[in-house]
């Protein structure tokens, strides 16, 4: 890519012995170029940036956006134009993420200058730009105007400017422009339209712009009394409810938290009592307080710095912290668990509510158990009058629904856990252009989409567990709603190769409609809600299996194609290619050809998907397979006798290698918890029980009659039973124990192979202790470790895995 | 030099031998001894190559054909002899019919002891005459050792239904209720408990029943749209089979499907679900919501229909099936993409 920087280094680098005069005589020289930037350069304030930038330097020209690039042409005096392209990648605003991709000389064009530097307003047509920006949060200058009692957005909560606000979520299609967004019914008034249209202005082009005076209002709904409508009124309202330990259903940026006061262990135990949810830890949004705003939450926390700039990054995420010694917040907020999922206030009426409140509050996605969050206001009272005291609510609709994102700092970095408002849609970019669109469906769980098409890549954001109907309607929807918002129609449809998982029927489904038997019936066919096209194109589906999606996404956020790597994937389930339950395997190679390694004794789920659900199900198949001995207390005696029977005679007890499944087990047999009501319950427990660096416990490994190395968890099993120890420190030996079995197996591959290069893949690596340890031991013994930066190591991965894995073959077939 | 040792059962039982299938004297004497002793009627001539059957000006002939197998052959509540009437009885029950005639053929493993033969004969003939059907033709075949589960049964059945009835899945509409007769699962439960030998087989007992009195009982309803039998599949597979047929969606409140307490309880414990395991004397009818009530009246007051409920619509509003629980959470039914418990039918 040429810079004009560059090309003028070089020049000067030639003209070293040149005197002053020549010098300054060359920068006084006159000169025109033409830049074309990509990246994140729309929506997001970049021309008025560089008309700022260019006026103030003394430049003519233009400015315009052209398909989803900003082109400049800009003449003025060499060395303003040197300065201004410098100016243009290091002083862009905040939220944008320019990148040179072209800069040419252009000849002089006396009328620029007469024009001085203008930003020409591009037709619908030319600034058709399919980039579309992550909601941000409310940017300092914003925050500033609305805490200023002489501005005119004093208090107003849907304060924004082209730094700040809801983007994707207020997004129904391109361009982004404001009768294409959820701001389409709110005319401007004459005020704002002055702002809108001022190139010189913060707010020009600012589509989500609005004011007291012609933009959203709230709206309060509480029991038994009449709708509370205006900003002040509401606030105040829910402020009050809040501070009684009311719940209250506050509609946000993607969808309507549950907020209660985080302080009041008896309002928390009854959300979770009318959530149906007795354990599954509750996410606290903390006050915006001190220099950095993290004063409130260090109040109750202990904070890293990388747990703090992440709270206060721009994705604002939930941050996994660790609670003060001893613990200053309620138990029930995160039963069992010495950390706790923060977050700080992103809009500008999180900051009003956290403001008047002056404490945390609870805010979980406001939903039923296992369904997506709710979006829209008639939604919210229906599905949550059983849950929620009161609602407010606004008028600004949100067109799609986004969950806030989980990050955790593991081994140096804050790494996600979940994709959400702030982090997605989330843009990569692929090595080669395809020809024809590719949409990955990913898992069952913690389910993402991935679009690709031309050289583009976009991830969903977090559309969740596809259990519920709710789930999987939301699910079909967005797998229609990605490619349709990027313009894009899908030939290729990948998922994973579970026949099960609801993803893949549905590609089964797309791929082979079913023909109605009763045509003309007024019923809606499942197929009407899928990307079905009458049969004229067909859509084709891979099938990946769910380990190579996640050994493959790791190499392709690492671009390892063309080198092998020993890639572990731990996790919970997934099915392997041999039929049986993978979760613990070692796989060599690159995207698209996998071998498995090295894996674990294999062991029954006894009762299928009911083991995953109960742990004590996996403790007990632990103990029959090895004749040992244990009975959990809360089982009674007939049913622990008759999953005995079952074990005997292999009914429903499909194998299973799953490190995640040796975590329950672990937390069974140790009195942890029998029965998880969450998902992942027994491994956070165990995590957070352990004290200490841990021992290794010595396990035995041997090569199969497939040339696997099987690690046995035998003695592992005897050292959990063993209670001459206590738990805690048993639990760091099993942490300590399954590192070490990494090791191991990481050199016996060295020695077969000669890999140095080791990646960590798959949900058990959500494991801070679990993981630090593995990154300390396998450095030490010389190996490089590859983990997942941007993409989760959870099965959200896998929509971009499956993608990754399948790049190879989609590479060749382009270039026949 | 190689010793042929025979192999001798130590209770010398007699047992079904190759040739009980040959065509000759061992074959006739099982077939009058067993089969002809226990089902005689006036129209089954065990010489006879065909049966010629009287007409039946009453109504419309409707025919069907099943096949039986069942491990084991005998089970808390049945066995497959009264399992082979049920079946297909339930069959022409549900499309209206009042059965009238049936057609055995056996095929007997060799080996087979022939107490249990008798037994599942008896049985089998018990259960005709309770449902008023005679069995007036069949066949028997044997099959060499290990190429048969003990005993397979082909069954064909003739019954006569009211002309001008039609009962199907074109007639239902948005707004059905859906009923069934009585609890689900317990014959999938109560066999595998059975096959698998476990401890607890006394407490669930099949369901195996005729089930004419249940469908005759609601045939004058006008608004009665369609009946099923819910066996392989459940409860569950019929209504994905009614939700691909008609295109309609399906509501159906979880709590108000009749589970037996044991039955749940193993399920929940083997990792089963109850709505997709084989029942062998239940209905599902879909009827015009207005006349819902009045059909669960006449059920209860029937032998096997005490426990009938409502517990379903057919819903214009959603394209699947969908279960709703009593917290609002829905979950779609799927049609399966493998059997839970295989060979139970």
């Amino acid at each position: 890519v040429p810079h004009l920087v560059e090309q003028r280094h070089n020049h000067a680098t030639a003209r070293m012995n040149n005197t002053t005069a020549q010098n300054a005589a060359q920068a006084e020289a006159i000169g025109a170029y033409r830049w074309i930037l990509s990246g994140r350069v729309q929506g997001v304030g970049f021309r008025p940036f560089v008309y700022r930038l260019a006026t103030q330097l003394g430049l003519t020209g233009t400015v315009s956006n052209r398909g989803g690039c900003v082109v400049i042409e800009a003449q003025g005096s060499v060395e303003s134009l040197a300065q201004f392209e410098t100016a243009l990648l290091r002083e862009a605003p905040a939220i944008a993420t320019p990148t040179i991709l072209d800069c040419a000389p252009i000849s002089l064009n006396e009328s620029l200058c007469e024009r001085g530097f203008v930003i020409e307003i591009s037709t619908n047509a030319e600034s058709s730009a399919p980039h579309v920006t992550p909601d941000y949060p409310v940017c300092e200058q914003c925050l500033a105007e609305m805490h200023d009692s002489g501005n005119r957005r004093y208090r107003y909560p849907f304060i924004t400017c082209t730094q700040c606000g809801p983007r994707y979520t207020l997004i129904e299609r391109l361009p982004y422009d404001r009768p294409n967004t959820g701001m389409a019914e709110f005319s401007l008034c004459p005020q704002c339209s002055t702002e809108y249209s001022d190139p010189g202005d913060r707010r020009f082009h600012a589509q989500p712009i609005a004011c007291p005076h012609c933009g959203p209002q709230l709206q309060f709904v509480g029991r038994g009394h009449a709708p509370l409508i205006g900003n002040e009124a509401s606030l105040a309202a829910a402020v009050d409810a809040l501070a009684q330990g009311r719940i209250v259903a506050v509609k946000g940026i993607g969808g309507y938290h549950l907020m209660v006061d985080a302080t009041n262990t008896t309002a928390i135990e009854r959300l979770r009592q009318r959530k149906h949810r007795p354990h599954k830890p509750f996410a606290v949004m903390f006050p915006w307080q001190g220099t950095d705003g993290c004063d409130a939450v260090r109040e109750h926390a202990e904070l890293s710095a990388v747990e703090k700039d992440a709270l206060t990054s721009a994705e604002r995420p939930v941050v996994l912290i660790t609670h003060r010694k001893p613990q200053t917040l309620p138990i029930c907020l995160a039963p069992g668990l010495k950390q706790l999922g923060a977050l700080l206030p992103y809009s500008p009426l999180h900051h009003l509510l956290l403001d008047a409140l002056d404490r945390p509050l609870v805010a979980t996605s406001a939903n039923l158990s296992g369904e997506p969050v709710i979006i829209d206001n008639a939604v919210a009272e229906q599905r949550l009058a059983d849950v929620a005291d009161a609602f407010l609510h606004h008028d600004r609709p949100i067109l799609r629904p986004e969950d806030d994102g989980v990050v955790r700092h593991i081994a140096r970095r804050a790494r996600p856990l979940r994709l959400g408002r702030g982090s997605a849609p989330l843009e990569m970019t692929l090595p080669f252009h395809l020809t024809h669109p590719v949409l990955t469906l990913g898992g069952q769980q913690k389910n993402t989409l991935c679009l690709a098409w031309k050289n583009r890549i976009v991830i969903s954001p977090h559309l969740g567990d596809l259990h519920q109907h709710r789930a999987q309607k939301n699910f079909e929807h967005h797998a229609r709603a990605l490619p349709s918002l990027y313009g894009v129609e899908p030939s290729l449809l990948i998922a994973d190769a579970h026949p099960d998982y609801h993803t893949t029927r549905w590609a089964k489904a797309i791929n082979n409609p079913t023909p109605r038997r009763m045509p003309g019936s007024s019923g809606l066919n499942s197929l009407d809600s899928g990307i079905h096209r009458d049969d004229e194109q067909a859509i084709d589906v891979h099938f990946v299996h769910h380990h190579h999606a996640h050994a493959s996404a790791l190499c392709g956020e690492h671009s390892r194609f063309e080198h092998d790597t020993l890639v572990f994937t731990w996790d919970g389930t997934g099915l392997g290619p041999d039929g049986s339950l993978w979760g613990g395997e070692a796989l060599f190679g690159r995207p698209g050809q996998w071998r498995r390694v090295a894996s674990f004794r294999p062991f029954p789920l006894l009762g299928g998907d009911r083991a995953i659900r109960e742990p004590w199900r996996m403790a007990a198949a632990l103990c029959w397979e090895t004749r040992n001995d244990w009975q959990p207390l809360s089982v009674p005696k007939e049913i622990y006798s008759l999953l005995h029977q079952a074990w005997q005679r292999k009914l429903n007890s499909p194998p299973c290698t799953a490190i995640g499944r040796l975590f329950d087990a672990a937390a069974a047999l140790l009195g942890l918890v029998d029965v998880a009501t969450y998902d992942a319950q027994a491994p956070m427990l165990l995590e957070n029980i352990a004290e200490g660096e841990g021992r290794a416990v010595p396990l035995p490994h041997a090569v199969d009659e497939a040339g696997v190395l099987r690690c046995d968890w035998q003695p592992l099993l005897r050292h959990l039973l063993d209670e001459r120890q206590n738990v805690e420190q048993r639990v760091a030996d099993f942490h300590r124990t399954l590192a070490q079995t990494l090791l191991v197996q990481a050199e016996y591959a060295r020695d077969k192979t000669g890999v140095r290069t080791i990646g960590l893949s798959g949900g058990v690596f959500q494991n801070r202790r679990l993981t630090e340890t593995v990154v300390d031991e396998l450095t030490q013994a010389g190996f490089e470790v590859l983990m997942h930066e941007r993409i989760p190591c959870n099965d959200a991965g896998l929509s971009y895995g499956q993608l990754m894995h399948c790049l190879p073959l989609l590479q060749k077939s382009e270039r026949q | 030099m190689t010793t042929l040792h025979l192999v001798t059962d130590s209770s010398s039982e007699p047992r079904v031998t190759l040739a009980h299938g040959n065509g000759g004297r061992h074959m006739r004497a099982l077939i009058e001894d067993v089969f002809a002793r226990h089902l005689s009627n006036p129209l089954l001539d065990i010489q006879a190559d065909a049966v010629t059957l009287p007409d039946h000006h009453d109504g419309e002939l409707v025919f069907t054909s099943d096949g039986v197998t069942v491990q084991p052959l005998f089970f808390p509540g049945g066995d497959i002899g009264s399992l082979a009437v049920h079946g297909s009885v339930n069959d022409l029950a549900v499309s209206g019919a009042t059965p009238r005639y049936l057609s055995i053929n056996s095929f007997l493993e060799e080996g087979l002891p022939l107490t249990h033969l008798e037994r599942i004969v008896t049985s089998l003939a018990q259960a005709a005459r309770d449902c008023g059907v005679q069995v007036v033709t069949g066949d028997t075949k044997v099959l060499p050792h290990g190429q048969g589960g003990g005993l397979y049964f082909g069954v064909s059945a003739i019954g006569v239904k009211p002309r001008g009835l039609r009962l199907g899945c074109t007639r239902i509409q948005a707004g059905d209720a859906i009923l069934v007769s009585g609890p689900v699962g317990d014959h999938g439960i109560a066999v595998m408990l059975a096959r698998e030998q476990f401890g607890i087989r006394g407490e669930v007992r099949s369901d195996s029943a005729s089930v004419v009195p249940l469908t005759q009982s609601l045939l004058d309803i006008p608004g009665l749209r369609f009946m099923r039998d819910p066996t392989r599949g459940g409860l569950a597979t019929v209504l994905c089979e009614i939700h691909r047929a008609t295109g309609l969606g399906i509501t159906v409140k979880e709590s108000h499907i009749p589970i037996r307490p044991a039955v749940q309880s193993v399920c929940d414990m083997l990792g089963y679900d109850p709505l997709y395991l084989a029942c062998e004397g239940r209905v599902v009818a879909v009827i015009d919501a207005a006349q819902a009530d009045e059909a669960l009246a006449r059920w209860r007051v029937l032998p096997g229909g005490a426990e009938a409920q409502r517990f379903g619509r057919i819903d214009g509003n959603v394209d699947r099936v969908l279960l709703v629980n009593d917290w609002g959470g829905e979950r779609v039914l799927q049609e399966l993409e493998d059997d839970p418990l295989p060979r139970i039918c």
